[in-house]
């Protein structure tokens, strides 16, 4: 048997693949389908202090080779999310990654600061997606110093493990690597989905401005993980536009520690455990013993 | 819920872009609520998502979907011969209440493509409901041809057969005979239940089935939401909340 267990900040997964936040709902949903016990660790939806009833629809539009979302942080809040359903993860002993984010800085901090340390936490994941409202809109990963201000400050209110999640809609995504790595980030999870229109030929309109995500967001991620792992020497958990086991292997070997999986499970709810069996069955076919052997192996 | 394989046994064309499509399982399929529904994979390469259709008649193994051509996907479906395989995940949602008080009459009202929303429920229902359909025009009137033995009202815009004219001014004509004594079922384009929730009193109780984009069919995504009265969690989800809805909880 292949050995699939990863580090993560002290703690073993029992393997590196997890959900991409807000493609799992709260967790409860895949029940009828499918143990998520057997996902190395349950990724939230983006969660914040307060609850957020986000978009009005329409809220996804397909693309031919993905999907742009604008679901807009719908979320119950960090209360409810501890009270409802961790007792959820609690008995399945899943690990959990806590994804955040904030409208203004002080909102991250506060959601931050409320987040008590628990054994099955793995790390907070910070969505620098989000628009500061206070700053007209902009997004807080697009520049570098606001990246480092922004990581350090919730560094400095939890003890619980920050990773920090990038947008690539960036000059240079390394730079913000490195600012969120010198302000004390412990990993970085490459990358958020991006900005995106559709345009209706026939009623000559816009219907959705959103994220994309899905397949065509591969090379993308594939290109920031290997230039952010050869600047940072921290965690790296790779998402975007993985559909199989093939597109998982490509990720660890970029030089991601792990991998989450967002769009393909709505097209094939399945695609997590088939992933996880056949990356076992990779590493056993080509003679490697772990997983550990495949990671940041590629040659530039 | 599961995803099912299924096999195309029959992809037939009833009328105009209107087609019934039938799969055989490979499991056997149980306790479906009518107004439930499934999430087909398209199987073809050019289409990403699934794509979400009411379970229009099902026995254990096997499923039927009728459905209307509205763009690539269910085009591609239309051209899907016998013989292939694809996948099925079901049934998704939350189905019509068909436990009402004894002394009410159940009335279902449906417009176009809507029937396919209804049509299990007609199906299963114990109690014979009055029907109400409503199309554009007499070629449409085949979507019902199974159902020439229940008593159903139709009401066509073209006046090519039956009352000329909507479904729901049609279903007003005979409001007036029911006072309050009936529950109704819909299902139809969101216009069609904007006009029906003017029409009836308050203390009638209405179910309506109601359309969104979906991505995922099952609760993941939050995509699919619709807006409800309930101030504290307004955008509820269709696939996993509804797709059936009590009217007056709903924001039209
Ligand atoms: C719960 C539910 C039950 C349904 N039952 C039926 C049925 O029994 N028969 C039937 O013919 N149709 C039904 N529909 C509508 C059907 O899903 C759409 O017509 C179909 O998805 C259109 O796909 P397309 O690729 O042909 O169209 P396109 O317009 O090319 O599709 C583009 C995208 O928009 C989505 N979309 C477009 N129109 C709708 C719509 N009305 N509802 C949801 N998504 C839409 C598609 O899924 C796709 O992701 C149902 C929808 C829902 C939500
Ligand atoms: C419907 C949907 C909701 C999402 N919600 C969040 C979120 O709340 N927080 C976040 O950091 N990323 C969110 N994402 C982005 C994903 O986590 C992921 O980074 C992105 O979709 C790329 O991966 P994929 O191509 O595998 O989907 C969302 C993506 C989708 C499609
Ligand atoms: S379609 Fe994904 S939550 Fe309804």
């Amino acid at each position: 048997m292949a050995d699939l267990t990863v580090e993560l900040f002290g703690k073993t997964l029992k393997n590196p693949v997890m959900n991409a936040s807000g493609t799992m709902g709260y967790g409860v949903e895949m029940e009828p389908l499918w143990d998520i016990k057997n996902m190395g660790a349950y990724v939230t939806k983006g969660l914040s202090l307060k609850p957020h009833h986000g978009n009005p629809p329409p809220r996804i539009w397909e693309e031919r080779h993905g999907m742009i979302n604008s679901i807009g942080l719908h979320n119950i809040g960090i209360d409810a999310f501890f009270n409802n359903f961790m007792p959820f993860f609690e008995k399945k002993e899943l690990p959990v990654i806590i994804n955040f984010f904030g409208f203004s800085e002080e909102e991250y901090i506060e959601c931050a600061r409320q987040i008590k340390p628990h054994r099955l936490i793995v790390c907070l994941e910070a969505n620098l997606s989000c628009p500061n409202i206070k700053a007209g809109g902009i997004s807080f990963g697009k520049e570098p110093e606001n990246v480092y201000r922004l990581v350090k400050k919730i560094k400095s209110v939890t003890e619980i493990p920050v990773i920090a999640k990038l947008t690539p809609e960036v000059k240079n995504i390394s730079d913000i690597a490195m600012a969120a790595y010198d302000a004390g980030a412990d990993g970085l999870t490459l990358i958020n989905t991006i900005p995106g229109i559709y345009v209706d030929i026939d009623n000559k309109n816009i219907p959705i401005k959103g994220g994309l995500s899905g397949p065509f967001l591969k090379p993308i991620a594939l290109k920031a993980i290997k230039e952010c792992s050869e600047r940072v020497p921290i965690p790296i958990i790779g998402v975007g536009g993985i559909m199989d086991w093939k597109d998982a292997v490509a990720f660890f070997m970029a030089g991601a520690r792990a991998v989450q999986v967002g769009t393909a499970t709505f097209v094939d709810p399945f695609t997590i455990p088939k992933i996880i069996e056949n990356i076992g069955e990779f590493i056993n076919s080509k003679g490697y013993s772990s997983i550990k052997d495949i990671i940041g192996v590629v040659n530039t | 819920m599961r995803d099912f394989e299924g096999e195309v046994i029959k992809n037939e064309h009833i009328t105009k872009d209107f087609f019934i499509i039938e799969f055989r399982l490979q499991k056997p399929i149980y306790a479906i609520e009518p107004g439930q529904f499934v999430m087909v994979k398209i199987p073809d390469e050019r289409v990403f998502l699934r794509r979400p259709f009411s379970i229009y008649d099902c026995n254990k193994n096997s499923l039927s979907i009728m459905y209307r051509i509205k763009g690539e996907g269910t085009h591609y479906l239309s051209k899907t011969p016998k013989g292939i395989k694809t996948q099925i995940l079901g049934p998704l949602g939350k189905g019509f209440n068909i436990n009402f008080e004894d002394h009410l009459k159940p009335v279902i009202i449906a417009g176009g493509i809507g029937i396919a929303g209804v049509h299990l429920l007609i199906k299963k229902i114990k109690k014979t409901p009055d029907i109400f359909y409503g199309c554009s025009d007499e070629k449409e009137v085949k979507l019902i041809e199974d159902l020439k033995a229940k008593h159903v009202y139709i009401a066509t815009m073209d006046g090519s057969f039956g009352f000329k004219g909507d479904v729901i001014s049609l279903f007003e004509r005979h409001l007036k005979h029911y006072q309050s004594s009936i529950c109704i079922y819909a299902c139809g384009p969101e216009a069609m239940f904007k006009s029906l929730k003017e029409k009836i009193k308050p203390e009638i109780k209405c179910e309506v089935l109601l359309e969104e984009r979906m991505a995922c069919g099952m609760g993941l995504c939050f995509g699919c939401v619709k807006k409800t009265l309930d101030e504290k969690e307004p955008y509820k989800r269709v696939c996993k909340e509804g797709p059936v809805f009590d009217i007056w909880q709903i924001s039209l």
